[in-house]
């Protein structure tokens, strides 16, 4: 029985081969896992991390892209509505200063055209008196000759005469326009 | 017990309700020491079944890694999203809960010891063998490496006196409580620390193979065919009842080895921690 004890085999007991042949397989494993596989994969990973981040980035940006351009569109849509606006206001007032001026135009022209007429019917009308008081003596002359016969045919005496009886004539006229009145 | 019986419980018609009139034979932890096939090596066992497991352990683990690091693409297939997987967990809940973002430079070594721990518990998993780690030899020895790493790292982080000064004398209680501290934390810390660490890990190993061994050898010692018919279907019967309790510790066994290996590079990473920086 004591014998069996003693042979017994000690499981606390260190081996040396066994430990030493441990040091070994850690090393192998270290070198080839620790050192090599491991940080292939973790690199791997970390690209994928940053592949992911800058997808986040990119779309980050291109968000603000849009964001901006869409800005600068509104910008600009109101920028057309208010040029759009002034431009009508313009042509409104275009409008009303055309309609003015040509107004203004017709106006004088009318004026100018009315006061054409009122000479040309001033100038007529004098032509007319002159022509007719021309007229009404030659034949109130020839009236009167016929008349009175030969004796009036000096020239100067017959002209004043004639003068004189229109004068008279004239003044009669207005004497009676004044009555009226 | 004497050496008759162990000769005739090597034999192979031991079962119970055998007429040789031989007992159950439990298995002995003489299961952890198998026969070298060479050992003219001094103050050693020799070459033996567990550096044959060891080599089969390594070479799974270099297989392993050389597979989940083959071909790999920003968009991952199936084999390189599990690789992933294991280093993303020993990055969450080991090195960042202990060392923080800092401690990521030490996910390479920490993967590469997890795994190795995990294939050489598993080869306790192969019928018949036994996990590697149930030798006090190889525990020691990743025990070691790490305590030998922290005081490295503890050293070059913290200078040679700022080391030793902020673990024997953890700062902010009054100067007298020294004289119980200091000798408890010189022990717990540079001896007692190392010695579970290892301890931990080699023990569970140890009994777990050991509890799954008797569960195997009753079955097989309870069974016997040869018996009278109403005897050999109670021995059926009862190395049954082993076989359902073998296989139910069996599952449990593999999880033991999920979590000591767990356990051990978590206790690792966290004495690197404490070397990273002083506590407190």
């Amino acid at each position: 029985m004591l014998h069996e004890l003693a042979a017994e085999p000690n499981i606390l007991r260190i081996d040396w081969v066994k430990f030493t042949f441990g040091v070994i397989a850690l090393a192998v494993v270290y070198f080839f896992v620790a050192r090599k596989a491991v940080p292939k994969v973790m690199k791997v990973l970390d690209e994928r991390h940053d592949a992911i981040e800058g997808g986040i980035e990119r779309a980050k940006n291109a968000e603000s892209e849009a964001e901006e351009i869409r800005q600068q569109y509104r910008e600009k849509l109101e920028e057309a509505h208010r040029e759009y606006a002034q431009e009508i206001e313009k042509a409104k007032e275009q409008r009303a200063a055309i309609i003015a001026e040509a107004r203004d135009e017709a106006q004088v022209e009318a004026k100018r055209i009315i006061d054409a007429a009122k000479a040309q019917i001033e100038a007529d009308r004098q032509q007319a008196v002159a022509q007719l008081r021309a007229e009404i003596g030659t034949l109130s002359t020839e009236l009167a000759s016929r008349i009175v016969g030969e004796t009036l045919s000096d020239g100067a005496a017959q002209t004043r005469v004639v003068d004189r009886f229109l004068e008279e004539l004239e003044q009669d006229e207005s004497a009676k326009q004044a009555e009226v009145r | 017990m004497s050496a008759d019986v162990r000769i005739l419980a090597a034999e192979p018609g031991c079962h119970l309700f055998g007429d040789n009139g031989c007992g159950f034979q439990a298995p002995t932890i003489k299961m952890f020491f198998p026969e070298p096939w060479f050992d003219g090596i001094p103050g050693s066992a020799g070459i033996d079944l567990y550096l044959v497991l060891l080599l089969v352990a390594v070479g799974a683990v270099l297989l392993l890694w050389s597979w989940f690091s083959k071909k790999l693409s920003l968009v991952p297939g199936r084999r390189q999203s599990v690789g992933e997987m294991l280093i993303l967990f020993i990055r969450d809940n080991i090195t960042r809960p202990t060392m923080g973002a800092k401690g990521d430079s030490f996910i390479p070594f920490l993967t590469a010891v997890f795994t190795l721990i995990l294939a050489m518990n598993f080869t306790g998993l192969i019928p018949g063998m036994i996990p590697v780690n149930s030798n006090l030899a190889f525990t020691a020895m990743f025990a070691l490496t790490i305590y030998v790493m922290t005081i490295v790292i503890g050293v070059r982080n913290q200078g040679g006196w700022g080391y030793f000064s902020n673990q024997l004398f953890p700062p902010g209680m009054p100067k007298i409580f020294y004289i119980i501290v200091t000798p408890i934390e010189l022990l717990s810390v540079f001896l007692i620390r190392p010695a579970t660490h290892a301890l931990r890990l080699f023990a569970t190993m140890f009994a777990g193979s050991l509890l799954l061994a008797v569960f195997a050898y009753g079955g097989w010692y309870m069974l016997n065919l040869t018996a009278e018919p109403m005897l050999a279907a109670v021995s059926v019967l009862f190395s049954g009842a082993a076989l359902i309790g073998y296989v139910l510790f069996f599952l449990f066994e593999i999880l033991i080895m999920l979590i000591q290996a767990f356990v051990f590079t978590l206790l690792a990473s966290l004495y690197i921690s404490q070397s990273l920086e002083a506590a407190h």
